[in-house]
């Protein structure tokens, strides 16, 4: 996991691996269209250049409390 | 043992969490109507607070009526008030019109006269002939320092051009950041350093100058967090602003639920409003549209286009008075075909 991001306000972002995804879709037993969504041409997607139908791990901050967000990637 | 206790906290399969946010929001935003009041003080930018500025952020307005930049400096300068003061110069908007005290319009020699307020001048940390370098450059005029003013000689003797000259001279940015407004200097108690608040929002320029801390600074405007750096960090900037407007009014609302409405809100990529036009006018079913606003438009659409309601929400199965899929509601009975045929009917004797 990349430690750093550019600003407080931005929580890591990664490319989720096909593996990784199915597991997801598997364990809270959901499609991708259930997942929340980003822009192809969102800031933080464009930096990891993410395409369309790639889900994004968000490593969210809360206080001390850490947890997982997802994002999937769309047109636009 | 902490695993039970924690496990006590976690929503049930089920729960309304949106009903139990909006419901938690609403209540005490009752009070909030009743308790806002102004601070008389020394304040320079007073921002927007309670209620407008709630209804602001939930409406997802483009603009805040009053845009904030916090700007946070980098470590080696954020202690030093001297080096402080010299960057908030770099950055305070400084136009023509702020430090002209007399305009001249000479239209039979076609020349400008701009005397410039001694007091203003020295405050922003400006000179004459900066300023009038700047006019040379900026505007490609012929500019020179003449007794107790800047002289614009215009060659020309045609009144509209002059006049055209005198407003555009007016307008011009001096020094600063375009858009970047007038700011004050702050000292956070609690870390002993200096930071800057700006009546602006044209963060992406301020973060260009040097001396500010670019993993720091913030704005109040939640769109241009979204522009620059993103949907997450939008996410996140609004509800910060919620909770901060909350903890104003002294109001206690769990953090939980304002980070649902962060998210519902941000959750098609961008972000949008709660209302109509936002994610109570975007809901598949008709019957939930039809039930919230302008029913009769939604109505006549969905007939008008053949549309399909699947009766799988909260607001239509209440509208037809069947069971909602709520909690207990939000299980079905099902039974498999092979064990159907294990059933024998009760023989009645």
């Amino acid at each position: 996991m990349p430690s750093k991001s550019d600003h407080e306000l931005v929580p890591v972002h990664e490319i989720m691996s096909d593996k990784d995804v199915k597991e997801l879709f598997k364990t809270f037993n959901i499609t991708i269209d259930n997942l929340p969504k980003i822009f192809e041409s969102d800031v933080q997607a464009k930096k990891l250049e993410a395409k369309p139908g790639q889900v994004l791990k968000i490593y969210r901050r809360e206080g001390k409390r850490e947890y997982p967000y997802y994002r999937a990637v769309i047109d636009g | 043992m902490a695993k039970q206790t924690q496990n006590r906290y976690l929503v049930d399969y089920g729960e309304p969490v949106g009903i139990i946010a909006a419901q938690s929001v609403g209540e005490p935003g009752t009070q909030m109507i009743l308790r806002s009041f102004h601070l008389a003080g020394i304040e320079s930018t007073v921002a927007t607070s309670g209620l407008p500025r709630i209804i602001e952020l939930v409406d997802a307005k483009k603009k805040p009526t009053t845009p904030i930049t916090y700007i946070y400096l980098e470590s080696g300068v954020n202690k030093n008030f001297e080096k402080a003061t010299e960057l908030l110069k770099k950055i305070n908007e400084v136009r023509m019109n702020h430090i002209a005290k007399r305009v001249l319009e000479n239209f039979s020699k076609g020349k400008i006269k701009v005397v410039l307020d001694k007091q203003e001048l020295d405050s922003e940390g400006l000179t004459q002939k900066y300023v009038a370098s700047k006019i040379e450059k900026e505007l490609d005029l012929e500019a020179k320092i003449e007794d107790n003013g800047i002289v614009v000689n215009m060659h020309t003797r045609n009144l509209k051009e002059i006049r055209a000259a005198t407003i555009s001279l007016m307008k011009m940015l001096v020094s600063g950041v375009d858009g970047a407004g007038k700011g004050t200097i702050r000292r956070d108690d609690a870390t002993k350093e200096f930071y800057l608040v700006s009546a602006g929002s044209n963060i992406e320029g301020i973060m260009a100058v040097d001396g500010v801390d670019k993993t720091r600074t913030t704005t109040n405007d939640v769109f241009a967090v979204y522009r620059l750096f993103g949907i997450e960090a939008a996410s996140k900037a609004l509800a910060i602003e919620l909770k901060k407007t909350l903890k104003e009014q002294k109001i206690s609302v769990d953090d939980r639920h304002l980070n649902l409405l962060a998210d519902a809100m941000t959750a098609s990529g961008t972000i949008k409003g709660v209302g109509r036009h936002g994610l109570s006018g975007e809901k598949k079913s008709v019957f939930a549209r039809a039930a919230y606003e302008e029913t009769l438009k939604h109505l006549i659409h969905a007939a008008a286009f053949g549309e399909v309601d699947r009766m799988k929400g909260v607001t239509e199965n209440i509208l037809i008075g069947k069971q909602i899929p709520i909690g207990t509601g939000s299980v079905k009975l099902a039974v498999k075909k092979e064990d159907m045929a294990k059933i024998k009917p009760k023989s009645d004797k």
